[in-house]
């Protein structure tokens, strides 16, 4: 991987042949992503078009506003699910914005702690894609709010209480790690 | 009005995007997660199966339904053209008899019930009606010039796949702790094994005196299940996602022997289908070394 300079995006591979992508459209989205988000790093996604599962991780380089945002992502993850095989916009929008503000969540210092994406618990993770579904929300990304209350019912439950910690954590901004996954150790 | 409906033809607002087996099966992607990149056996797709301990099983299950939900719609189509499309006699030739126009009325009822159940579960998940791409493949089956085969092909091949589907989204909603999908698939599964069991008592009694009509209407079916497979996606195999509800497959008519050909006809296509993705990994290793 060649290195990057600042606000800089790199699709890797650069050419597609699973799937009728384009890895010119993957950047400029992401790059016009980044600037609607307020993220100024490097970001370097790889994407797995060998498989059609949908699993997207991220990771940055080092603890620091500096940092370059690595994103791993299978290939069903940006897929218009419209017309398979072919790159989706607002698939894309959500799945790589999401991972932008977890990684923008990772610079802080009080997400020091927080384990890989790969070693999150499903609690976890559900708990801080709410969260940040919520903020892609409101920085103007088309999302479907039901489809992440369901994501979140799925792991905290078909209650009450359940449904106030998403209505908590899509409101939210600012928010600790702990604050995150408050909803979890109340269980 | 018009009879013999081709599949080009069903009404669709702009909100559905269409595409048929041929084009799926192209696909050459491998839908199970690489080893090296599995947490643990209970990873992603260590197993095929829809299960709430899965990263992604709400996703999945919302997919899942949207397929159910146009599976629905084609389901209503096709008993509907069967009770429209031939005469009422005594089922030689291009008749069928009275009493099966009436069971395909009925089913077109169930059907209509079913799809909007079935939106409304999509409401209450999250997805939009044609967020996903709808494969025509079950109204392909409901296209045949012969009101037996549309039997074979539609009531037995088809519901039993939607005997098998519906049964693995009921488990995932009382697993979940889903109260409304757990609810709404039972009920909608009883249903369904009421279709296959008409299916396969008016198969039996059309071609009674007719075998060869009967052996023709059973290699078809076998046909169709192959192509339900969806390249193995259903059998008793730990890799499918679909596992063959054999309880329910039993209550509505099939034999032990008709659900193992079922099972080895997954097993047959997943194999095939594995074939193809090791060529297209093959071809795109070569093409990334050229």
């Amino acid at each position: 991987m060649s290195a990057l300079v600042a606000g800089q995006v790199s699709v890797d591979p650069a050419e597609f042949t699973q799937v009728k992508y384009d890895a010119n459209e993957i950047a400029a989205i992401v790059t016009s992503l980044a600037e609607t988000l307020g993220v100024s790093n490097s970001i370097s996604l790889i994407v797995d078009e060998t498989t059609p599962l949908a699993k997207i991780t991220c990771s940055i380089d080092a603890p620091s506003s500096d940092a370059t945002i690595v994103i791993d992502a299978m290939s069903g993850a940006i897929e218009n699910t419209k017309q398979l095989t072919t790159l989706g916009v607002n698939q894309t929008r959500t799945s790589v914005g999401r991972m932008l503000l977890r990684a923008r969540d990772r610079m802080r210092a009080d997400f020091a702690d927080v384990d890989t994406d790969d070693e999150l618990t499903l609690a976890e993770s559900a708990a801080w894609d709410t969260y940040c579904a919520g903020r892609l929300a409101r920085a103007g990304i088309e999302i479907n709010t039901q489809r992440w209350r369901y994501n979140h019912r799925n792991r905290f439950g078909f209650s009450d209480a359940g449904d106030a910690d998403f209505d908590r954590l899509w409101a939210a901004d600012g928010l600790s790690w702990s604050e995150v996954v408050a909803g979890i150790a109340a269980d | 009005m018009r009879q013999f409906f081709p599949v080009e033809d069903l009404a669709r607002d702009e909100r559905f995007v269409q595409t048929n087996m041929a084009e799926r099966l192209a696909d050459t992607r491998d839908p199970m997660e690489p080893e090296s990149k599995r947490k643990s056996a209970k990873s992603r797709s260590a197993s095929n199966r829809l299960t709430p301990d899965r990263p992604d099983a709400s996703d999945r299950a919302r997919g899942l339904m949207h397929g159910i939900m146009v599976g629905e719609i084609q389901a209503l189509e096709g008993a509907g053209r069967t009770a429209h499309d031939f005469e009422a006699g005594d089922g030689s030739g291009d008749t069928i008899p009275f009493e099966l126009k009436l069971d395909m009325a009925r089913q077109a009822w169930d059907e209509a019930r079913h799809v909007e159940i079935s939106a409304k579960l999509g409401d209450w998940m999250g997805t939009e009606l044609g967020e996903f791409q709808e494969n025509t493949v079950l109204f392909e089956a409901a296209c045949s010039n012969d009101p037996v085969l549309r039997l074979a092909g539609v009531n037995r091949a088809l519901e039993g796949l939607a005997i098998d589907v519906f049964t693995q989204m009921k488990e995932f909603g009382d697993l979940a702790g889903d109260p409304y999908l757990e609810f709404c698939e039972d009920w909608m599964l009883a249903d369904e094994v009421t279709h296959v069991k008409m299916g396969s008592d008016w198969l039996r009694k059309v071609t009674e005196k007719d075998p060869d009509r009967r052996t023709k209407a059973l290699e078809f079916q076998q046909v169709v299940d192959k192509l339900f497979s969806f390249g193995g996606a259903r059998g008793d195999h730990e890799e499918s996602s679909f596992k063959l509800a054999r309880r329910f497959r039993e209550l509505a008519g099939f034999t032990d022997g008709e659900n193992d050909t079922i099972n080895k006809l997954g097993v047959d296509a997943f194999n095939e289908r594995n074939q193809a993705i090791k060529q297209a990994r093959d071809a795109a290793a070569a093409f990334a070394d050229a």
